[in-house]
């Protein structure tokens, strides 16, 4: 069949029209081999635009299409879709951007014109090479493999047991509730952790399609989007599980940085100084103290040393909600112990949000002391324990405390390096699991299919994780709905057999994991699931045999010899 | 390492030839690994070829120290192993450059060192293959004037300039026959598998070899300057793109250089493939913009291309230029553009098996002042030129 080609060139409002001669470009483009129809309109994206392209596809009975318009990041999708329902597949499609990359840019208006001739005519050369790609798809689980039994980890499978949709919740520890289960009174509204952790652990086994595997390990996952393979060692029984799932929800939590590391806090060496996580055992009705502050000699202290910031140096970063779980240790110390003298020292105060300044104000109206110390000390002697602090102005104070509570920095998981390496997932410079963009797609990390949630991803507050865990299952319960089948990009890489070597490149150098070597047939083969047509291999390969489809040599080929011709 | 690396000696009464052959058959005799490839002059041919030996009494016909490289070594190790090891063990005794091309080729997955002892020798350089041909009897003359300590004028230009002629570190037991006094040679072990061969044939590895040590080291202060030299000399002559056309201007698109390269393992050339060729149309049309068009085309480009590809890996043995029918310099040419790519990455191609390949290696700071924008860059400069 003879190719036809139809070629749109838009005025984008005044946006092209002002500084591109479209005229010009129509006359330059028209005579071209193939080119069936050259004409412009004002608006193309409009409804109008959009009804006009699709008619007059119909009318000349076109074979391909080139619209010369705006960047293909906004209306590349839109104009794909008016071919699709002009019955025209939508890879016999080529967009030119003479806006951001002509009108612009160029100060010149002849020179941008000229520009946007050459480059529609490099898509009208590169069109005629492309092939109707048609979208696949493939099967896919549901299920869903939650990791780490916290508040973030509890809530996530909450949300998305379902009876299609089973559940498995691995604890490394033998019961669920996390860190949260261990706070006796929770930052802003003081309830108690434990409790909200109870009624939400009975809720979550009170649904039967959620699997809850505690003093379980995971041991490896293998796969992809909508095809985990995963394997459980149950460590009590030392069983085996194997099962397979559609994606995986990291929710492995924090730990605390050791103020060990730190001497100038006396932390292990002077007999009072806690840090913020033994202060909240100690506050637990049913803990060794029965709930009670007490010193170690078994007396209440009667006054009270809260220190901020400790590691944050270190860590080089603010862990954002200690200074807020500060303020309710000030409310459990005065209403347990109303005459406590208890007096904080940071570098910096943070108390963002709505509410929590307000907060703040009124703690200090319980003669809560704070001061700002740009460097704090723990000192010990027979009299005690004394905070030395030296304030912004460079003058020294000491202050006697009977006891001091040190808020360390909170760090990532110990086993956040496992499962790096086991999910082949990228770690942040300070160990948490990084984000996949960090404004744009901040649960998802960089392999699909793969959720990062709650501490795991850095500090968060309460409510962030939760906000984070029903992300996640938002994102999760769109991506994999049940008995749908997961559709797939099609602009992906293949290796021609006949062509590879083997040689690995392709390998290291693609960032999905997408390409494995197929030890039998020696040649490395493209998983299209998880490809995301980056290209990098194709570009890599010495040898041709790496391929991306809609982007092949003669496209690219045809293209350039056009602009440069 | 320096001064105080030690190795074993083992007596060559009847030269360093000879040394070797007795080590290779002692070793063989013992079982320390079951065949050998080495150069060989077999059934009464005039020429060299790579052969697998396993029959004992046939290594009177091979020639470790051979006057030509007529097959680079890695490239017959490339087709022994390159479907996966054997259950046997060889060993395979070739030049340095050859170990360097193996070890290459081992990480681009086109050898499997599996089972194979890669053993060295001191590499007195070869003869242009093209004299060989011309009158063996001549250049086999020449060859033993050159290792009796004669003139190097009859070698190749790449060997005379080659500074990587003794242990590279990518083998596994290296033979150094420089500054041995009469009847010895000397058997350095490089890796855990070279021990081995020299526990399994029972000699000690204590032995104070820096009389071998600061010949080499000798040689190779006087090899880097001459090849800096060379490279300079050569630089003004074929550096910025008409002086490159004008060096290979002499090709006919035989495209032998890229065949007999261990580097190009692709099973096809991208250069030989459809990609590379174009409707007729097209070609007029380039003949349109330039005034003209040279048939076939695409062959300073096929060079280009080629360095792309492999200068990286490039380890100047020089196999392209002697394949090279009308004498074109192009391993000379190839050499210089490695090494300053090599440079680039601090990358010495077959240094170590565990070095990765600079294409494989992601960093995210690197040649920053590539990424520069063109307003910043060249748009600047253009003004100042306007």
């Amino acid at each position: 069949m003879a190719k036809k080609i139809g070629v749109y060139v838009c005025e984008c409002g005044g946006n092209i029209a002002e500084k591109v001669d479209i005229e010009k470009v129509i006359t330059a483009v028209s005579p071209l081999k193939n080119v069936e129809v050259a004409e412009r309109h004002k608006l193309l994206c409009s409804e109008g635009g959009r009804e006009f392209l699709k008619q007059s596809i119909a009318k000349h009975g076109l074979t391909h299409v080139v619209v010369a318009a705006c960047s293909p990041k906004q209306h590349e999708v839109t104009f794909m879709n008016v071919c699709k329902e002009a019955s025209l597949n939508p890879q016999l499609f080529q967009l030119v951007n003479i806006r951001e990359q002509c009108a612009w840019v160029t100060p010149n208006g002849e020179e941008a014109t000229d520009k946007a001739i050459r480059q529609t005519r490099a898509a009208i050369s590169r069109v005629r090479y492309h092939s109707p790609l048609e979208k696949k798809e493939t099967e896919c689980s549901p299920d869903v493999l939650v990791i780490g039994g916290g508040i973030a980890g509890i809530k996530a499978s909450q949300l998305l047991a379902a009876p299609d949709r089973r559940v498995y919740l691995v604890e490394k520890t033998f019961s669920l509730g996390g860190k949260v289960k261990s706070f006796s009174k929770l930052f802003i509204n003081m309830e108690s952790g434990l409790s909200l952790m109870e009624q939400e652990i009975k809720s979550l086994l009170g649904n039967e399609n959620v699997e809850v595997l505690t003093e379980s390990e995971v041991e490896q996952i293998l796969g992809f989007l909508g095809n985990f393979e995963v394997k459980i060692v149950k460590k009590a029984e030392n069983e085996e599980l194997n099962f397979n799932v559609g994606a995986v929800i990291l929710a492995t939590g924090f730990d605390l940085f050791n103020p060990k590391g730190l001497p100038q806090y006396g932390y292990g060496k002077l007999d009072d100084v806690y840090t913020s996580l033994e202060f909240e055992e100690m506050n637990i009705p049913d803990g060794p103290s029965g709930g009670k502050i007490l010193l170690k000699n078994g007396k209440p202290p009667e006054s009270v040393a809260i220190i901020h910031c400790v590691g944050r140096k270190e860590k080089d970063y603010c862990s954002k909600v200690c200074c807020l779980y500060s303020l309710k240790f000030d409310r459990m110390l005065k209403s347990q112990l109303p005459a406590v003298k208890v007096s904080h020292f940071y570098p910096d105060l943070c108390i963002p949000g709505k509410s929590f300044q307000k907060f703040y104000e009124d703690t200090k109206e319980l003669g809560v002391e704070f001061v700002r110390s740009a460097k704090t000390e723990v000192a010990g002697n027979a009299k005690g324990t004394t905070i030395k602090y030296e304030t912004e102005t460079g003058s020294k104070g000491d202050l006697v405390a009977d006891m001091v509570i040190l808020i360390p920095a909170m760090e990532s998981s110990s086993d956040a390096q496992k499962f790096a390496e086991m999910l082949n997932i990228p770690q942040d410079e300070k160990g948490f699991f990084a984000e996949e963009h960090q404004l744009l797609a901040p649960v998802a990390s960089a392999v699909e299919g793969i959720f990062v949630i709650g501490c795991a991803g850095g500090p968060q507050s309460i409510s962030e994780s939760i906000v984070q865990a029903e992300a996640a299952a938002g994102k999760i319960l769109s991506a994999l709905v049940p008995g749908r089948k997961l559709e797939l990009e099609v602009r992906t890489s293949e290796i021609s057999e006949d062509f590879c070597t083997g040689c690995k490149t392709c390998i290291d150098v693609c960032p999905y994991g997408a390409i494995t070597f197929n030890e039998t047939r020696r040649i490395s083969v493209v998983n299209e699931v998880l490809c995301h047509g980056c290209g990098s291999c194709a570009a890599a390969c010495p040898s041709g045999a790496a391929k991306l489809r809609h982007f092949t040599f003669s496209q690219i080929y045809q293209e350039l010899k056009e602009v440069v011709r | 390492m320096a001064s105080t690396q030690r190795g074993a000696i083992f007596p060559a009464e009847g030269g360093g030839e000879g040394g070797v052959l007795d080590f290779i058959k002692q070793a063989l005799g013992k079982g320390c690994f079951d065949a050998v490839l080495v150069p060989a002059k077999l059934s009464g041919s005039d020429s060299f070829t790579y052969s697998l030996i396993k029959d004992e009494s046939l290594l009177k016909d091979t020639y470790p120290i051979c006057p030509i490289m007529p097959v680079q070594g890695a490239k017959a190790l490339s087709s022994l192993t390159g479907r996966g090891k054997g259950k046997k063990g060889i060993a395979a005794l070739v030049r340095p450059c050859e170990v360097r091309a193996t070890v290459e080729l081992f990480k681009l997955g086109q050898v499997d060192l599996g089972n194979i002892f890669l053993i060295s020798i001191d590499c007195p350089g070869a003869l242009p293959l093209a004299d060989w041909a011309k009158d063996p009897k001549k250049a086999e003359e020449a060859f033993s004037e050159l290792l009796k300590g004669g003139a190097s004028e009859s070698l190749r230009p790449v060997c005379r300039i080659c500074d990587k002629f003794s242990t590279t570190g990518g083998e596994d037991l290296h033979i150094g026959i420089l500054g041995a006094k009469s009847g010895r040679i000397f058997l350095i072990p490089s890796s855990p598998k070279g021990k081995n061969i020299l526990d399994c044939i029972g000699i000690s590895v204590e032995e104070d070899i820096s009389e071998w040590k600061d010949k080499v080291d000798r040689l190779t202060e006087e090899r880097r300057e001459k090849r800096r030299q060379a490279q300079k000399e050569l630089e003004a002559k074929a550096v910025g793109l008409d002086k490159l056309l004008d060096v290979f201007s002499k090709c006919i698109n035989c495209h032998n250089c890229m065949r007999v390269c261990p580097i190009c393992y692709c099973r096809q050339c991208f250069f030989d493939s459809d990609n590379m060729k174009f409707a007729f149309e097209d070609y007029l049309r380039r003949a349109e913009m330039m005034g003209g068009l040279r048939l076939p085309p695409e062959t300073l480009l096929f060079h280009l291309g080629r360095m792309l590809h492999m200068s990286l890996s490039c380890v100047s043995c020089g196999a392209c230029e002697d394949a090279c029918p009308t004498s074109i310099p192009v391993a000379q040419v190839f050499s210089l553009v490695g090494d300053k790519n090599q440079k680039e990455f601090d990358y010495v191609p077959g240094r170590s098996l565990n070095e990765p390949l600079p294409l494989r290696v992601y960093e995210e700071k690197e040649f920053e002042e590539v990424e520069q924008s063109y307003v910043e860059t060249s748009a600047k400069q253009e003004a100042q030129d306007a």
